[in-house]
């Protein structure tokens, strides 16, 4: 019998197979590069990167929630100039997509790291990170408000000389509206969703178990709201949307698949079993050829 | 990796011992690395537990952990035969001392399991070990016959209970009077604990290395979830990959 075939093009982007890890759930790669070669990725995708390096928040910085877990790391990375010159170049010879992520207090903040990033010849694509929950200042206003996100989307694509993704946040009233200011911006695909805010609390100790207070929630509980939200936007947008949100299984990414996505992200798997990434490829073949599926495409979307 | 367990047994209040055997590289295992350990499926639980070595043969590996929450819960609860997803042996461990060193080991509640293997690896070149360790309470003490065949024990118990009444550093300072002179010295234990140690040292020409413990979510350096920071706090260091034990001098406890 024939392999199937698991490729996709994305955006301008050949991916082997519809399979990468999400944003900060992989550092930079090299951790995981232990457990498996990162070419069987269909992409890597990197922590976010800000033009200043970050030290984060305060710990705790993650706990575990009923199927899922809450984190609150405060965009901790080394900033870009540390990246650019240590982390991509070792990236760039895995022999796979790189997609870096890439997040800001300012929108100069934003046009300048994605300059740096896309100038770099390092990177295959950008997702821009309007969407992180836990830093104070930018990030998630951009992404709650569609004349801002448009605004930032158009200022950052007339730097931006390779494929651009936004990542969009749960957290609003209508992730449609969003999806599609995105689009009107100019961004050559979306990724969702980020974590939707969440917040525990240690009744004995009488405080939050995070230091942040709040966190983003992800993991197995947040998967039916990831597949509806990516169904809503794959129905309005002509632009890829890769879908994200508690997958951990071949069957997981292809219920995504189905509502619309054309590419799905890892997170927090990778934490349960560093394997994950390389299993649910392995597992979305399987299904692929039980189904007799011949392409990704056959099934993108077919949920009416 | 799945190991198998081997035997289980509760050491003291709250707190079980698991041995696994099975195929695990247990040659290489560091005094103060540990593993991370899948609850069940990892669906319900999605986070591994972090859990020290406390002890590793040629063919095993025992872990010495207290039950916390619903996954340590759930790790008491196992049986031999039980296979269990156990990944590891993860992190850096203690630096070894020089033959001839005089060394003193300081374990806080459930910090001492890593503490053993470590007091094992150190006894045969050592000149001189001595090994305090502090609980709440007597019903928490465990492996204290295992610890005395290593070196000299004091022990401590906050309700006098045990040995000194007192803190670790109680019991340190009852041990000065016996002219003692230590060039190595490790600490494992809560953070006011591991404080209070580096404080007792200040100034005084020692090497001293502390293993901190965080909420981890990865266990290997991804996620930057566990982190301190350095000692001029300009940086941050991951607990599971650059540490979990550092130079005391080198992050800011």
């Amino acid at each position: 019998m024939n392999k199937p075939d698991l490729s996709v093009k994305i955006a301008g982007l050949h991916l082997r197979n519809p399979v990468m890890p999400a944003s900060g759930c992989f550092g930079f790669g090299r951790e995981y590069a232990a457990y498996y070669p990162l070419n069987l990725l269909g992409a890597v995708v990197t922590k976010a990167v800000t033009l200043k390096p970050r030290l984060g928040n305060p710990t705790p910085r993650v706990t575990e929630t009923s199927a899922g877990m809450l984190n609150a790391i405060g965009l901790a990375n080394p900033g870009v100039e540390h990246v650019v010159a240590h982390e991509l170049p070792w990236l760039a010879e895995q022999d796979v997509p790189v997609i870096v992520n890439v997040a800001g207090e300012t929108k100069d903040e934003y046009v300048e790291v994605v300059r740096i990033i896309s100038q770099s010849g390092l990177a295959s694509a950008v997702e821009l990170n309007v969407s992180c929950p836990n830093v104070k200042a930018g990030g998630i206003t951009f992404g709650t408000d569609a004349q801002i996100l448009q605004d930032l989307v158009q200022t950052v694509r007339k730097v931006c000389t390779i494929p651009l993704f936004v990542k969009l946040s749960p957290n609003v009233t209508d992730i449609r509206q969003l999806a599609l200011a995105a689009q009107a911006g100019g961004a050559d695909g979306l990724t969702l969703i980020n974590t939707l805010i969440g917040m525990q609390i240690d009744i004995r100790r009488r405080r939050a178990v995070l230091a942040n207070r709040t966190g983003g929630l992800s993991g197995p509980a947040v998967k039916p709201v990831a597949v509806r939200m990516v169904y809503e936007v794959a129905k309005v947008v002509d632009i890829p949307v890769i879908g994200m949100g508690g997958i951990c299984s071949g069957a997981d990414a292809v219920e995504f698949i189905m509502a619309g996505a054309s590419a799905v992200m890892v997170g927090t798997a990778n934490f349960t079993n560093p394997r994950a990434c390389p299993q649910i490829i392995a597992e979305i073949e399987q299904f692929t050829l039980e189904q007799g599926i011949n392409s990704i495409a056959e099934i993108r979307g077919c949920i009416a | 990796m799945k190991l198998t367990v081997a035997n289980t047994a509760q050491l003291a209040r709250q707190t079980w011992q698991l041995t696994f055997t099975g195929d695990f590289p247990y040659s290489s295992v560091q005094p103060g690395q540990f593993v991370m350990i899948r609850i069940g499926s990892g669906t319900e639980h999605v986070l591994r537990r972090p859990i020290s070595i406390a002890a590793v043969s040629e063919t095993s590996l025992t872990l010495v952990f207290r039950v916390v929450g619903e996954g340590t819960r759930w790790l008491s609860d196992r049986r031999p035969g039980d296979r269990l997803d156990v990944l590891g042996p993860l992190g850096n461990g203690f630096p070894l001392p020089p033959a001839g060193a005089q060394v003193l080991i300081l374990g806080g509640g459930i910090g001492a399991p890593p503490l053993y293997l470590l007091a094992e690896r150190v006894k045969p070149a050592a000149q001189q070990l001595d090994i305090v360790l502090g609980f709440q309470t007597a019903t928490d003490c465990f492996w204290a016959d295992r610890f005395a065949s290593l070196g000299h024990l004091v022990l401590a118990a906050d309700d006098g209970s045990l040995g000194t009444q007192g803190t670790v550093i109680d019991a340190l300072i009852g041990l000065s009077p016996q002219g003692r002179q230590w060039d190595y010295i490790y600490a494992c234990g809560p953070l006011p604990m591991l404080k209070a140690v580096k404080q007792y040292f200040a100034g005084q020409e020692v090497q001293g290395y502390v293993s901190l413990e965080e909420r981890m979510a990865c266990g290997v350096g991804a996620c930057y979830g566990c982190v301190c920071r350095t000692a001029d706090h300009t940086a941050a260091k991951r607990i599971c990959a650059d540490g979990p034990v550092f130079a005391w001098n080198e992050v800011a406890l």
